[in-house]
């Protein structure tokens, strides 16, 4: 389980990265495009666009299984018997909030599916752009219940 | 229940949640929504819940955060802090404390490219302490000296903290990183006489060390050119009318890995771990941004910014006593709160405020950010502080903490000279008819 996990968390790492990856090296040829031959690549805003919410989203889930999170963690040292409940509690809000942002986006996701939403340039359909967010969404709250399942002995396991 | 009420409950609710060690993102998240619901329904709640994550993640300006992380991660793998050290130390060779002044003008260097202020006191502690201490420093200034170092690195151009406040106050990323220049010069000129005080009040802890011959000198001066070549791509670019924010933080990045692979010191591996740790803290970042908004569009629903800027300005408080307030409010969340986080939840409410009694968008960014290094070395929990003691577990953390409060008295030096003179932030970006 514990290995599963880590393997999990790289796989987002390795997809996320690899968009971060593409939008730099989008940015720079378009940079010298336009130097070289005044022809940049038409659209590059919008991938970029697209390429970040894949970034951010897909990388989602790793953040829970790695319980990287951004804490506040003064109460380790007043209370640390309290900390595994804490983390296992946070997690099960995770997964809530989660679980709201993915229902509510989908709904979202499906009004512009039905409008036709298209980007202002490559006239890209909208919903390739929730796609990602949707996804990661959806696994991040996965992620974030196989933490809020998962015994402190595992933690203990993930952390050595 | 009154609007009044709901608000305080929230905010109450918010501090509850974090100090429970719930992520700030989920706290944030969760407590904006239910006081929007609260206010507004939850018909309309729901459909902001649903709605503000994907506009951020297909916002623009948001791209310039994960690539000049990217270049952080490159140009801490890549060698460069301890060639860094060596050239700034063949600058300050010969003077008493001239190790300290090193390692304060090498941290703003590599943490003007790194932007990460953890980072740089880890990489540092590690080249400087130890380069330090076997001259005879005191370890618990060497410590302090590193730790307040580093914190230069969120105010130094490019600073990622300054992109993600452009973002919550809708302030230009050029005009800020332009305002940034003379404040964060000053800054670690401060440092620097932060050192000569305690070289003159307690010499045993800052021992002169041997001149460099003046060819040992010039040779190790050389060895800044790769954060000279990053720096010029990844801010003057944008000056030069070269690069968009977001360009010149792709090109930096790309000119980064360029530099590591040509000069050997970075392969395949680090460069998938470079991504990798990008692909992970963008997302930590980006998952505290999202719920910050989630929890601003709360705020702006209850009118509180705007109410509280009226009662100040109707109340006809002193703009010096609001300003004491402001500090006092930074600084107390600067011992718990990390500095993206600070940002994200009190600038919608307080810039209005600010903004109230005279003060723009792009000085309180500044001073904000001050703040912020302030934070990242008071105690219980100066971030920058732990990254050393993590290295060097045999310096007590009190006395790191202790270590730094000549730099500590220096930051105030600052926060009170842009409260006195605010026309340190404006004069760069005005020069430069921004």
């Amino acid at each position: 389980m514990t290995r599963l996990r880590a393997f999990a968390a790289k796989l987002c790492g390795w997809v996320a990265g690899a968009c971060v990856a593409a939008m730099m090296l989008l940015t720079v040829v378009d940079i010298v495009l336009r130097a070289l031959a005044s022809k940049p690549i038409p659209g590059v805003f919008e991938i970029v666009e697209l390429l970040l919410a894949c970034s951010f989203f897909l990388a989602l889930p790793a953040t829970f299984l790695r319980d990287e999170h951004i804490v506040v963690d003064m109460i380790d040292g007043m209370a640390p018997r309290q900390v595994p409940l804490l983390k296992r509690i946070s997690a099960a809000l995770g997964v809530a909030v989660l679980a709201l942002m993915a229902w509510q986006g989908w709904i979202a996701a499906k009004d512009s599916l039905i409008f036709g939403d298209v980007t202002f340039d490559l006239s890209l359909s909208r919903i390739i752009y929730w796609i990602p967010v949707l996804a990661g969404m959806i696994v991040a709250a996965l992620a974030a219940l196989v933490m809020a399942a998962s015994s402190d002995a595992d933690r203990r396991k993930d952390d050595a | 229940m009154s609007v009044a009420a709901i608000t305080i409950l929230c905010v109450a609710g918010l501090l509850a949640l974090i100090f429970a060690r719930v992520p700030i993102a989920i706290a944030l998240a969760g407590t904006g929504l239910l006081g929007y619901a609260a206010l507004d329904g939850w018909a309309k709640a729901l459909k902001m819940f649903g709605v503000v994550p994907f506009q951020l993640a297909s916002a623009y300006s948001l791209s310039v955060v994960p690539l000049f992380i990217l270049m952080g991660a490159v140009a801490s793998r890549g060698n460069m802090a301890k060639e860094l050290f060596e050239a700034s130390n063949a600058v300050f060779s010969g003077i008493r404390g001239a190790l300290a002044n090193a390692t304060i003008g090498s941290c703003a260097m590599f943490g003007a490219i790194c932007g990460s202020s953890i980072a740089t006191a880890a990489t540092f502690s590690k080249v400087a302490i130890p380069e330090m201490r076997r001259h005879g420093y005191d370890s618990a200034f060497a410590a302090g000296a590193v730790a307040s170092a580093g914190t230069l690195a969120v105010l130094i151009p490019p600073s990622v903290l300054l992109a993600i406040y452009s973002i919550v106050a809708e302030e230009s990323l050029p005009k800020l990183y332009a305002a940034a220049f003379v404040p964060g010069i000053l800054l670690a000129a401060l440092h620097v006489v932060a050192v000569f005080v305690v070289a003159r009040v307690r010499p045993d802890r800052v021992p002169r060390v041997a001149a460099m011959k003046l060819a040992a000198r010039l040779r190790a001066a050389v060895g800044m050119w790769k954060l000279g070549i990053l720096f010029f791509f990844a801010v003057f670019g944008i000056y030069l009318g070269w690069f968009s924010p977001t360009e010149a933080a792709a090109a930096a990045a790309f000119v980064a890995i360029v530099i590591a692979f040509a000069t050997g010191a970075m392969g395949w591996r680090e460069l998938v771990d470079a991504l990798l740790e990008t692909a992970y803290t963008t997302a930590a970042i980006f998952f505290i941004v999202v719920g910050a908004f989630i929890f601003s569009r709360f705020i702006v629903l209850t009118q509180f910014p705007n109410v509280l800027a009226q009662w100040v300005l109707a109340a006809g408080v002193r703009p010096v006593s609001i300003m004491l307030v402001v500090i006092a409010l930074y600084f107390l969340l600067g011992t718990f709160l990390d500095e993206v986080s600070t940002i994200l939840i009190t600038v919608p409410v307080t810039l209005p405020m600010v903004n109230g009694i005279g003060f723009d968008g792009i000085w309180f960014g500044i001073f904000v950010t001050v703040m912020c290094t302030i934070g990242l070395i008071s105690p219980p929990t100066g971030m920058t502080v732990f990254a050393i003691q993590a290295q060097h577990p045999e310096i007590p953390v009190t006395r790191i903490y202790l270590g730094t409060l000549p730099f500590l008295a220096a930051d105030f030096v600052l926060v009170g000279l842009l409260i006195a003179a605010p026309s340190l932030v404006a004069w760069l970006p005005s020069l430069l008819g921004m």
